[in-house]
Order: structure tokens, then sequence, then C-alpha cells
């Protein structure tokens, strides 16, 4: 997870959104510096490091993503990471790892704290609403919003508080206050998402997470019973049932990680376009076999049976945001350049008018039984011909997906290629090296200084050789 | 474009649901023209809004905020919370100099810093202005605003009049966003509005003030939604002051962003099924435009509707029982020895609101105090009043006051609402011997329908703004606030708030 999301925030820093961030962190400055991952003479107060660097994570949606769904990694890394060149004591490797860990577990067990955290943010839930409806009569449940804040705003911010309390050593009472303060940080409204400014929910999360802990340091004091209360984390959902963490004296302690793995994605859009690109590969594959050659000229109509889910249908994206939240378009690309990639989402490919054509040709639906939820939901592709014969393909588990996960192979080589865009190749490999080892590294403090070995820095270096 | 298949459900999807139902579906078919939505109005009338348009009850009713606010924010300067935001900002950040720091000379922080800090001092001892429906609308904005303007170049400072634009610009989207739900208008259970509207008014008083354009303006608006909302648990906690103090500075840097080009939801503030804008925060939620100014007068919200000010630094909630409370003191030491003794007490009932977080029979800290029926009411009882004083640690210990505290019973009449418009506090003391002494208060001296004198007024703030700073800035703070909106440049004001 860490090395994923190292390179996706790598690749992130050369985004519109992140270079915005990062101007406005630079009205900034203070004694503690942090590096800016890919900027090698750029460094930040931490608490703008992490902000900056979160922000850079999220930036193309490309970082890892959990069940019950939040994308747990690129709320706490940056955080963590901005801290620890900052501490006199220098925190091992395992130091880092714990505290990561901690982090990521605070979030997994807050999310199941509530059953609305298992759905992936839906349209309506007409008929559940109705029986309501029914059951209550008048109720006082407004627009038929199930699902309101994006949920990295919601625990992520919970977790990097936790994973920054834990770095810091804080006493088992300053981090209840760590967490008490960062409830009142934590919650962005989903209309957000799909905008320039839902990597900011990342960013932000890391940043104030951060500084909760930094707070709670100093004294500051909060709610004690925040997760316990229906007006504390419980303002944040409907049904909210906290319970209490097992004791973790005990010796062998059960991490959700365990038991259940992130997803890591192959392209930087929403998770649940790895379904429909999947199958909208497999299909054209179909066609192609069946017709020997594939041609867009034979597409009459084009069928996406996917979830419910009104922030990830877009028929007509304009914006590589909106593009990135469209089953629509990544179903599309995936007919038209027969693979999808970082690529994929510029201007020019946006706005092709080979796309515009297709995209008319495009039509959802939503079956009873496709359920909003990242474990259980699938997408199907069906491509009618003017030919008369329709190719149907089925996606139930996309390759990276915790049911059939990246191999280490893929997972360092995703990373090799977004890294590798901003860093020189010695940066990359010496990443690689201390990700892979970090149980055993000293200092993790180095890791900064790695990230900040840019491509344009060996260029300079080769010119004085020579 | 096709909808093919996906319409065709949801038609009969609508021939089958009840009438709301029905209504939200079709609003899912047709997609708002951008210039209608209420996004886009708010961010038009933020950019097209000019100082003309404020009328000279607004003018005379915002300059008595500002005054308020300042003195309160002095006053709470001093506060142990303060000193620890403070001392968070001086650890994280290099020494700014730009933004003052109320009450403290030499002190100068980045202006994001310094309008959370001064935002933190506004609310640190709950004895900032309050608003109907429930909010603290000027700690949010005024910190924003003074920190903004010590960052605008020397040669372009503010007016006095463009900083007043700016500040009621930030308390009435605060009072429109108010009035898009039922749910705002009783005291708070879920989300602390400060740090959901006040965001969002920071954000729309810096954008006015940094002239944004209506685009931008409603980006502002969007990236701050994103910024807002804190439990209600951290009320009555050392907490609740730094909902006001990031409100302050988050709306101030969603603005700073947005002018830099960041760019967030155009539909944020409408009612989108199915996809939370800031209808996120509320139950029930219908927005509605505002109308932009044009070249007609504007009714701002606060010709309509004053607001409350505080005589003591404890929730609003309080000064209803307090007063009652007051009067109940004044017959008893007509009659007695010139002092309320517990040993005359058998009972004490309040008839109170229902309300969880401002129901604590024993707190045991100045922040739960200031948020406690049977604190307040007992404190009344034994003194006359409640005042500054009343919340120190020597005064929070007084075996007297305990044993007063030891007797008090709370009712929830179904006639007294959480709701700061129509809510009353009544105080029935039992004496030993069988005897009741009743008293009731409506309406406390601060509320809207009975508004402090500008006497009153000013009498509090000098006792407030006397603890941080020598009279004479003190008397010259009140004059320069007094003729704001004459004022040609605002650094009058601004160099005397340290």
């Amino acid at each position: 997870m860490m090395l994923d999301t190292l390179g996706v925030g790598l690749l992130g820093t050369r985004t519109a959104v992140f270079n915005k961030a990062l101007k406005y962190s630079q009205l900034f400055t203070s004694r503690e510096r942090s590096s800016v991952w890919g900027q090698s003479d750029i460094i930040l107060p931490p608490h703008y490091a992490a902000f900056v660097n979160g922000i850079a994570v999220h930036s193309m949606d490309f970082d890892d993503t959990w069940h019950p769904a939040t994308h747990p990694s690129g709320a706490v890394l940056p955080a963590l990471l901005a801290l620890v060149e900052t501490l006199p004591s220098q925190p091992s490797g395992l130091d880092l790892l714990l505290a990561f860990n901690v982090g990521i577990e605070v979030q997994g067990r807050l999310m199941r704290f509530s059953k609305e955290a298992y759905n992936i943010p839906e349209r309506y839930q007409f008929w559940k609403y109705f029986q309501l409806w029914m059951k209550e009569g008048e109720t006082n449940h407004g627009p038929l919003c199930p699902f309101r804040f994006h949920p990295p705003s919601v625990v992520g911010v919970m977790g990097s508080a936790a994973a920054s309390a834990k770095l810091l050593r804080l006493s088992p009472e300053q981090c209840i206050h760590a967490l008490a303060i960062a409830a009142s940080s934590a919650g962005a409204p989903l209309a957000n998402a799909a905008t320039q400014t839902k990597p900011l929910h990342i960013g932000n999360a890391a940043r104030r997470g951060l500084e909760a802990a930094r707070l709670a340091q100093i004294g500051l004091k909060g709610n004690p019973a925040i997760l316990d209360l229906d007006r504390g984390l419980g303002v944040y959902y409907k049904d909210y049932s906290p319970s209490a963490m097992a004791d973790s004296a005990v010796r062998a302690y059960k991490w959700i990680l365990e038991d259940q793995d992130v997803a890591f994605k192959r392209i930087p859009t929403h998770l649940g376009m790895h379904w429909v690109v999947d199958a909208a590969l497999a299909a054209r594959e179909k066609l192609q076999n069946a017709v020997g050659k594939f041609d867009l000229s034979q597409i009459r109509h084009v069928t996406l049976r996917v979830p419910p889910s009104k922030y990830v249908n877009c028929p007509l994206p304009a914006t590589e945001h909106q593009a990135r939240h469209s089953f629509q378009f990544n179903a599309c690309t995936a007919l038209l350049d027969n693979k999808v990639t970082v690529a994929s989402f510029g201007d020019a490919q946006i706005g092709r008018s080979a796309m515009k054509e297709l995209l008319g040709k495009v039509s959802l639906e939503t079956p009873e039984d496709n359920l909003p939820s990242f474990d259980k939901m699938y997408c199907e592709v069906e491509i009618a011909t003017h030919q008369g014969p329709s190719y149907t393909a089925r996606c139930d588990t996309f390759y990276g997906h915790w049911r059939k996960p990246l191999t280490l192979k893929h997972l360092v080589e995703k990373f090799s290629v977004n890294a590798s865009s901003v860093l020189c190749t010695e940066g990359v490999e010496r990443v690689i090296d201390v990700i892979g080892n970090i149980e055993r590294v000293a200092d993790c403090s180095i890791l900064g200084s790695y990230l900040r070995m840019t491509r344009n820095q060996e260029r300079l270096d080769r010119m004085r050789i020579l | 474009m096709q909808l093919g298949r996906t319409r065709c459900l949801s038609e009969c999807r609508i021939l089958l649901l009840p009438p709301e139902f029905q209504r939200s579906s079709r609003d899912l078919l047709k997609q708002p023209a951008p210039e209608d939505t209420v996004t886009a109005s708010f961010g038009k009338f933020i950019s097209e809004i000019k100082p003309q348009h404020l009328s000279p009850v607004v003018l005379h009713r915002s300059k008595r905020m500002v005054l308020d606010s300042i003195g309160v924010g002095l006053i709470g300067s001093t506060t142990d919370v303060f000193e620890l935001a403070l001392q968070h900002c001086q650890n994280m950040y290099a020494p700014g100099d730009t933004s003052s720091v109320y009450g403290h000379r030499g002190i100068r922080l980045s202006p994001i810093l310094a309008a959370f800090v001064n935002g933190v001092a506004t609310h640190s001892m709950d004895f900032d202005d309050t608003w109907h429906p429930a909010t603290h609308p000027s700690g949010a904005v005024l910190p924003a605003v003074l920190a903004l303007s010590d960052m605008m170049p020397a040669n372009n400072k503010p007016s006095g009049l463009d900083f007043l634009l700016a500040f009621n610009v930030g308390i009435e989207i605060q009072g429109r966003l108010l009035r898009f739900s039922n749910e705002a208008h009783n005291i708070p259970k879920r989300f602390h509005p400060p740090s959901v509207v006040g965001t969002m008014g920071s954000a729309a008083a810096c954008a006015c003030l940094l002239s944004l354009d209506p685009i931008q303006s409603s980006h502002a608006l969007a990236i701050a939604a994103s910024l807002a909302g804190a439990p209600m648990a951290n009320a009555a906690t050392q907490s609740k002051p730094l909902h006001i103090g990031n409100a302050s500075r988050l709306g101030l840097e969603a603005a700073l962003l947005a002018s830099r080009g960041l760019e967030a939801s155009p539909l944020v503030l409408d009612a989108v099924a199915g996809v939370a804008g800031f209808s996120a925060f509320y139950e029930d939620y219908v927005p509605q435009p505002l109308q932009s100014p044009g070249n007609d007068s504007h009714m701002f919200l606060l010709e309509e509707q004053d607001i409350g000010f505080k005589r003591f630094p404890a929730h609003l909630g309080m000064h209803w029982v307090a007063d009652a409370a007051a009067s109940v003191h004044k017959v008893l030491v007509g009659v007695g020895p010139g002092t309320v003794s517990p040993a005359q007490v058998e009972d004490i009932l309040l008839r109170v609101p229902k309300s969880k977080y401002i129901n604590r029979p024993f707190p045991e800290s100045e922040h739960e105090a200031r948020h406690s029926f049977q604190f307040n009411a007992c404190t009344a009882l034994l003194d006359g009043e409640v005042t500054v004083q009343s919340f120190t640690p020597a005064a929070m210990s007084r075996p007297d006051l305990h044993a007063l505290l030891s007797r008090v019973r709370l009712e929830h009449p179904n006639d007294n609402p959480a709701n700061f418009n129509r809510m009353y506090g009544e105080v029935q003391l039992t004496l030993v011997g069988g005897d009741t002494v009743k008293g009731r208060c409506n309406t406390f001296y601060g509320h809207w329908r009975n508004p402090l004198s500008n006497d009153s007024l000013r009498k509090k703030f000098r006792s407030n703004a006397e603890v941080a700073l020598p009279s004479e800035k003190v008397e010259r703070l009140i004059e320069v606030v007094e003729d704001l909106d004459q004022l040609r440049d605002c650094r009058n004001l601004l160099s005397q708030l340290q």
C-alpha cells in the first residue's frame, strides 16, 4: 500500500490541482520543513506538505480502495512522512509501518460502525425509502440522499490523527483527544466528488489529522466520548452503532487488513470503472474474434449493466474529473482504444469526435441484482451490431480487486511507471528498496530525500560528469 | 443522446411512487441551466453587491456586531484555549508579519493563522453574538475579513465601507443558508451551526473583499463546503472555540484557493437528488436562489432579524434562566438577610427546553459550566447575576453553589421549544417551610426582541477590551467602529487591535 501510494502521489505532482495547492501552500513558512514529493527544492511546513502530497495521491483517483469504501492510504501516509521529517527522535522504518497500520486499522474499525458505510454512494434506493415512508408515514428525511459525505473525509482524518498520535507517542488520553479534535475536521459533502476539489478531501484529511494530533500533544481537549455519541462521529452517518476495540495488549492482535485486503487500481478512475473496462475489453475481443476485425461502424448500440450510483453515471463528461467518474466514458475508451491508461483522460481524448459519437450510442441499465457495493457489484457490456448479433461480456472481479490481487511484479511495475515520470532511475530504485525492506530501515526520514530525486536533477548530474 | 431504456424505467417508477418521490425523479431527468442554479445565484450576489446596497439599519446593526465581536475577541485573547491555539500556530509556522492578533502587540501571523486564533479568541468564552436561526455569525467572519485586510497591499487597503460590505455579505450568506432547512430553526443536535454556515459566510465575505467574479465566488462557496461541519459533541469542551476559528480560517482559505482558479461543484448549494452537497449537513433541505441586487436595494436579513448580544459569557439559553433566577434572588434578598442561603432552599425547579448539551447538573470545567442551565440558574440565585467572574475556578468551587446545584430538578414543558425565538426560562424555588417563589423570563435583555442599548453595548465592550488593551486604544476603537462607514482606509481600525 505504501509503495502504490508513493507512486500515484509522485505521478499526481504533475497535475493542475496539485500545482494550485502548492502555490497556495507556499504562502506559509515554518522552522520545521517537510519534503514535497517530486519537487527537489521545495519544502513546506509539515501540515502543508501533508496537504499537497495528499492531494497528489488522490489527484487522479489512482489510489487504493478498501471495503467498506474509502481511500485509506492517502489520508495517512503523507501525514506520517511529513511528521517523520520533523521528529528529533528519528523514527525507524518499523515505527513508520506500525503507525501507518494504526491509521488504516482505525479507519476500518470506524467504517464498521455503520451499515451505510458498506454501500458505495447510491442514486436512490427507491423501494427501501418507499417502505420506510409506508412504515413511518411523514418522514422528515429530506431529499433522498442516502450517502452524504465522501468517506475519506470522514474516516480519513481520524486515521491520520490516530497514525500521527501513534508516531508522536501520545498517551492514551492524548490519543483520545486527538480523535475528538479530528472529528471536528471531518466530513466533506459528496457533491465535490468528480470535481477538481475532490483530491483536497484526502489532502485535508491528512493535514487536519496531523494537526489534531499536534494540538492534542500540547494539551487541547475535546469530547472524550466522541466515538460513542450520536452527536459525535455519529453525525456523519444515518445509522451508527460503535463498538469498543479488543484489548491490544493481547499478543496476537487481529488487524482488519488481514481479513480484508485493499484493491489497487490499474487505471486512474473511480473503482467501479475497472469492472466496466474489463467487461468492455472482453466484449470487444469477442466481437473481434467473431468478425475478424474490430470496426467502430459495426456498433449499433452499447448497453452497460451497472450498479445504481448517480455520481459515476455521467453520459457526457466535460472534464477529466468527470471522465474518471463515468461508466460510459470508460467503457467507450476501452472499446475505442482497446485499453485505458493514464493518458486516456486528457482534453483531446475526452473531446474527440469518435468518443462523442460512441457515447451517443450508450445506455445504462441498473439490474436489481447489481448491488452498489465494491464487494458485490458486477458490470456487463453488451455490444449490439448493425449486422445483427450481440456480443456480451461480464466482469465480476477485475484484476487488482482484493479477490484477485495484483501480483507483486505488476504492483512494482505500476509504481515504476508512475514514479519514473517524476523521479530519476536511482530515486525510483531506492524507494522500492526502502519500502521493500522497511522493517529493517533504521531512520525512515531518508525516504523524504529519495522522493525528491527528480529527473531534472539527474540530467544536471549527467551534465556535470561530462 | 439516448436515454433509452433508462428513461422508460424511471417513468414507470414515477407512476408507482408517492408524490414527493415523483418530484425528485423528474428533477433527475432535467438538469438546471448553469445560470439558473442556486449556487450560481449566490456567486452572483457576492460578486455584484455594492456598498450603496447597505441600508442605514444594516450599517448600524453590523457596526454594533463588529464592536461587540472585537471586544469579546480581546477578552478571549487572555484565555487558555487561545494560548494553546497561538502556541500551536507559532510552533507549526514561522512568524508571519502580516496580520495582527487580538490584544498581543508584537505578534503577527500569516492571515490564515491570524483568522484562526482570533476566531478561537472570539468564541473562547461563548460570549459572542447569536442569531436566529441559531449560529454565532460574527466570529466566523470578522477575523477573516480583518486578516485579509491586513494582507492587502498598502496602497490598496479596503475602505471602511468595503470592509463593512464584506462583513455584511458574510453575515447575509449565513442567514440565507440557515433558512434552507427547518432543522436549522431549533437548537442544534448534530452539527454545530457555526462550523457549517460560518465557514460558508467567511468564504463569501473574503470572496467579496477579494472582488472575485461570480464564478470564482461560487467556487469559493463550494470549496468551503468541503471544509464545513463539526459535530455537536465537541460543544461544551475546550475544542468548541476552534469551530469558529476554523470556520474563519477555512473560509478565507477557500476564497484564496478559488482566486487561484481551484474549481469545485457548481451545484453545491442546489438539491441534487442522490448526490449530497451542502445538503449533507441537514435532514431537510430546500434551497432558494438569492436575488441579485441590480440597481435597487437589497433587503439584508439583518434588517428583518436583529442579533442577540450576550451579557455574560455562556450559551444563549442560559440568559433566560439567569434572568429568571435573578428576579427570584431579588425577591428573597428583599425579604431576607440580604443573601440567599442554601439552608433556606428545599428545591429548585427549572422549566426549560429540552436540550441534552446544555443540561449539566454538575459541570466540571468552565466550558461545561457555560453550557449548564443548572449552573447558571444557581449562580444567579446566589449572586443576583452571572458575570465573567462566575466561571473562574474559585467561583465554580463554592460550597454554597454546590449545595444549590444538588437541589435542582429540570422540567421540559411542551410549550417550551428548543428554539431561541420562542423559548422561555422559569425558576421555581421551594423554600424550607413550603413557600414558593417563581421567576420567569420570556425575553432576556440583550435578546433581539429587547436589544442592548448602545450604552450597554459600549459598557460591555469597555469591560472586555480593557482586559487586553490600554484605555486610549479602547476609546479609539469605539470611535473608529462608530464611523467605520466613513473611514477612507481601514488601517485605522487594524492598528488598534493590538
